[in-house]
C-alpha cells in the first residue's frame, strides 16, 4: 500500500492513465465516431449557402438591398480576433457572406449570446415541437449540422433564459430581429433581454439601421437553421392555384 | 521535520500567503458583485444599460472566468503556500519563482477582463471563456506551478509515503496544465462540432473535478485534523476516496450535454461513472464526519471549523443531487435551466467558497503573529450572512428551474416561463446581497485583522 502513497505513482497512475482513460471514452472515442462527417469551413458554409439558395442567403441579399450604405462599411470593416479582412468587391457573394457569418459568430460569442440562448434541440421535452416551424424547420439536431467551423467551440449554449435559436431561420424577419436586438421588449414584452444599441446607427432619415458588426451579427443569427428551412408540403401548389 | 516557530517562518513563506489570499478575496468580492448585477438584469433593473463594455452577457463572463481564475486559483495558490510545506516539511521551489507567478497570474487575470469586457475577446467555452492567446500563457503558469508544488511534494515522497493531502495534490498538479491545454485549445483548434462539445463538457467538468476538488479536498485533509488536533477517522476510507475520485472524476464530462448530439455510448458512461463518483464521495464524507465525533462542540465557537464543516454537507448535498439529476430522465426537465445555476452555486460558493474563507480565516491571523481575528462578531455575522445566502439561492433556483422545466415541456408562449421566474429572480437578488454584504463583514474582518496593532488574544475575546 505504500506505494501507492508515493508522488510518482499517484501522479502517474491518477494523473496520467486515469486521465488519458476517460478522455479516450468521454470525447476520443466519440470524435472517432464522427470523423467521417466532413468538416466545414466557413467559405464552404456560404458556398453551400449559395448553392442550395437557402433562406439565409436570400435574407444576406435582402440586408444588402435594405441597407447599402452600411452595407459598404460592412465590406471595410476588420477584425484582429476573428480575422475578417476588407473586400474589394462589395456585393453579396461568397466571400462577403463569409464574411459576415465570421464577424456574426464573433461578436455573438462576445457578447455572451450563448450565456442565454442555447443552440440544440433535444429529442425530448417537445422541443421539437416548439423550436423552429413545424413542418417547415422543427426537426431534432444531429450531429453533421454542428460539424464546422463556426461550432469551434461547439454553441449548445449552458442555460436557456431566451428561446433555443438553432432553429431561427424561419422564425423571425430582419426587420423583427433589428426592432429585438436594439429594444428587445418593443418586440417581446415582458423580456429580460438587454439592447444592444451598439451595433445600430442611425441613417440619414432617422431610421436604426444595423451597422458593420450589425450586419453580421444579422447575418449569422438569420443564418441558424437556414439549412433545414424547407417550404412547408404542398406549398407551391397552393399559391400556384391562386 | 520543523520543530519550532522560527523553523516554520522559515519553512513558509508568509509573502506569498498574504499575496495570494489577500488577492483571492479581493477577487471573489469582484466576481460576486459582478454575478449580483448581472442578476439585476433578469430583475429588470439593470444599472447600466446600453453601455457597450458593462452589458450583462460580458459581464457574466467575468463572473465565471473570474470565479475560477481570479477567485479560486489565487486562494487555492495561497493556501498551498502554506500547506504543503508544512505537511511535507520542505520549502516550495523558489520564491523569486513564486513572486513571479503571482505577478503572472493577477496579470492574466486583468488580461482576461479587459479582453472581455472592452474588446470582445471571449470563447465560447464556459469557465474558459479567456481569449484563446491567453490560453497557452496559463498552461505555462500551470507548469510552473508543478515544478513549483512538486518540488516539495517529491523530495518528501522519497523519505516515505505522502499524507493524503500530498495524494491529491500531486494528482491535482498534473491534471490541471492537461485539462486547460484539452478544453481550451481542442475545441478551438483540432475537434469542431459534436466532438468539440465533448471535449468541452470534459473540460467544465474536469476544472471542478481535477483542480478545485482536490485542492479542496486535500487542503480539507490538511486542516480539518490540525485544527481539531486529531488524525482522520480511517485511512483506508481516505484512500478509497481519493482513488475513486481519480478514476471517476475525469469521465464525468459528458453529463453537461445529455440529449445532445454526442454519441450516446459517451452519455451513458457519463451518467455511469458520475452515480459512482457518489460513493467515492460518501466514503469521503463518512471519513470526515467520524472525524468530527466527539468534537463536535468545536463547531460552536471556532468559525474556520464549522465553515469546513458547513461546506462538506453542502459538498454532499449537491453529490447527492448530482446522482440523480445527471439521469437521463431527470435531464428532460432540468437541462438548461436555473436549477442547474443553483447547483453550479451551491458547489462553487456554498462549498469551496466557505471552504476557502474557513481556511483563510485560520491562517490569517497566524500570518500576521495574532491569535484570533479582530472581531468575532464580524466573523459570526459574515458566516451566517454566506451561510444561510446561499442555502436560500440554492432552494431559490431549484424551484425555478422546475418552474421553467416543466413550463417548457408544457408548450406555453416562451414569455411565461420567463414571467413565472422573475419571482425567483428578485429573491436570488436578495439572496445574493446577503452574501455579497457577508463578503464585506469578512473582508472587514481582515483588513482590521492585519492591521490591528496590538497582538490579539484568543482568551480575551468575547462574542
Amino acid at each position: 500500500m505504500g506505494k501507492m502513497e508515493r508522488f510518482s505513482f499517484v501522479a502517474l497512475v491518477a494523473g496520467i492513465i486515469f486521465f488519458l482513460f476517460a478522455d479516450f471514452i468521454s470525447w476520443a472515442l466519440p470524435m472517432f465516431v464522427l470523423k467521417d462527417i466532413p468538416k466545414k469551413s466557413v467559405n464552404d458554409l456560404a458556398a453551400e449557402a449559395i448553392a442550395k439558395n437557402t433562406s439565409a442567403w436570400s435574407d444576406f441579399n435582402k440586408i444588402y438591398r435594405f441597407y447599402p450604405e452600411q452595407f459598404k462599411k460592412f465590406c471595410e470593416y476588420e477584425d484582429m480576433y476573428s480575422g475578417a479582412k476588407k473586400v474589394e468587391d462589395c456585393v453579396p457573394n461568397e466571400k462577403t457572406f463569409a464574411k459576415a457569418l465570421k464577424i456574426g459568430h464573433r461578436w455573438y460569442v462576445a457578447e455572451g449570446c450563448w450565456n442565454c440562448h442555447s443552440q440544440m434541440v433535444r429529442p425530448v421535452s417537445n422541443e421539437t415541437l416548439r423550436f423552429g416551424i413545424p413542418g417547415v424547420s422543427n426537426t431534432v439536431s444531429y450531429p453533421s449540422e454542428y460539424q464546422n467551423e463556426l461550432q469551434a467551440p461547439v454553441l449548445w449554449g449552458t442555460k436557456r433564459i431566451g428561446q433555443d435559436l438553432i432553429r431561427e431561420a424561419a422564425v423571425h424577419n430582419i426587420g423583427w430581429h433589428v426592432a429585438h436586438l436594439y429594444n428587445p421588449q418593443s418586440t417581446s414584452p415582458g423580456s429580460v433581454m438587454p439592447g444592444y444599441p451598439w451595433y445600430f446607427e442611425k441613417d440619414k432619415n432617422g431610421n436604426i439601421v444595423p451597422n458593420a458588426r450589425g450586419i453580421g451579427l444579422l447575418t449569422y443569427i438569420m443564418w441558424l437553421g437556414s439549412w433545414e428551412v424547407k417550404p412547408p408540403e404542398g406549398f407551391r401548389i397552393e399559391t400556384a392555384e391562386k | 521535520m520543523a520543530a519550532n516557530n522560527q523553523d516554520l517562518q522559515n519553512l513558509v513563506n508568509y509573502g506569498l500567503v498574504k499575496a495570494h489570499v489577500a488577492m483571492g478575496l479581493i477577487f471573489f468580492i469582484i466576481v460576486a458583485i459582478m454575478g449580483f448585477i448581472y442578476s439585476l438584469q433578469l430583475d429588470g433593473i439593470y444599472p447600466f444599460p446600453g453601455i457597450e463594455f458593462l452589458s450583462p452577457g460580458r459581464v457574466r463572463m467575468i463572473h465565471t472566468a473570474g470565479a475560477a481564475y481570479g477567485f479560486l486559483v489565487n486562494m487555492f495558490t495561497g493556501l498551498l503556500y502554506w500547506a504543503v510545506p508544512r505537511f511535507t516539511g520542505y520549502r516550495i521551489l523558489s520564491n523569486a519563482l513564486g513572486w513571479f507567478m503571482f505577478i503572472a497570474l493577477q496579470a492574466a487575470v486583468l488580461i482576461t477582463v479587459v479582453s472581455i469586457l472592452f474588446f470582445g475577446m471571449a470563447d465560447n467555452v464556459e469557465w474558459g471563456e479567456t481569449p484563446w492567446w491567453l490560453d497557452p500563457i496559463i498552461v505555462f503558469w500551470l507548469l510552473l506551478h508543478l515544478l513549483q508544488f512538486g518540488a516539495p511534494l517529491y523530495k518528501a515522497s522519497q523519505r516515505g509515503p505522502l499524507y493524503v493531502t500530498g495524494w491529491y495534490v500531486a494528482a491535482m498538479l498534473v491534471w490541471t496544465p492537461l485539462v486547460v491545454f484539452m478544453g481550451n485549445l481542442i475545441p478551438r483548434f483540432w475537434a469542431v462540432g459534436s466532438g468539440a462539445g465533448a471535449v468541452q463538457s470534459t473540460f467544465i467538468h474536469d476544472l471542478v473535478g481535477l483542480y478545485v476538488t482536490p485542492v479542496a479536498w486535500g487542503l480539507m485533509y490538511y486542516f480539518v485534523p490540525v485544527i481539531m488536533k486529531k488524525p482522520m477517522w480511517s485511512h483506508g476510507l481516505s484512500l478509497l476516496g481519493f482513488w475513486g475520485l481519480a478514476f471517476f472524476y475525469p469521465m464525468n464530462g459528458v453529463h453537461h450535454f445529455l440529449w445532445s448530439p454526442i454519441p450516446m455510448f459517451a452519455q451513458y458512461s457519463a451518467v455511469f461513472a458520475t452515480v459512482a463518483v457518489e460513493f467515492a464521495v460518501t466514503s469521503v464524507l463518512i471519513n470526515f464526519m467520524m472525524t468530527l465525533r466527539g468534537s463536535a462542540e468545536q463547531l460552536k465557537y471556532n468559525v474556520p471549523l464549522r465553515y469546513m464543516y458547513t461546506g462538506a454537507i453542502f459538498y454532499w448535498i449537491t453529490c447527492f443531487q448530482c446522482a440523480f439529476h445527471v439521469t437521463l430522465t431527470f435531464q428532460k426537465v432540468i437541462h438548461f435551466t436555473d436549477w442547474v445555476t443553483g447547483h453550479a452555486h451551491l458547489i462553487m460558493f456554498g462549498t469551496f467558497g466557505l471552504w476557502v474563507l474557513g481556511m483563510a480565516e485560520y491562517v490569517w491571523p497566524r500570518l500576521f503573529g495574532k491569535e484570533t481575528m479582530y472581531s468575532k462578531g464580524l466573523s459570526e455575522g459574515a458566516y451566517w450572512l454566506l451561510m444561510i445566502g446561499v442555502l436560500a439561492m440554492f432552494f431559490d433556483l431549484t424551484a425555478a428551474g422546475l418552474v421553467q422545466g416543466f413550463d417548457w415541456i408544457g408548450l406555453n408562449p416562451w414569455i411565461d416561463s420567463v414571467n413565472f421566474s422573475k419571482p425567483f429572480w428578485y429573491f436570488r437578488s436578495i439572496t445574493g446581497l446577503m452574501m455579497l454584504t457577508g463578503l464585506f463583514m469578512y473582508a472587514l474582518n481582515f483588513y482590521k485583522t492585519a492591521t490591528a496593532k496590538a497582538g490579539l488574544s484568543a482568551e480575551l475575546r468575547e462574542a
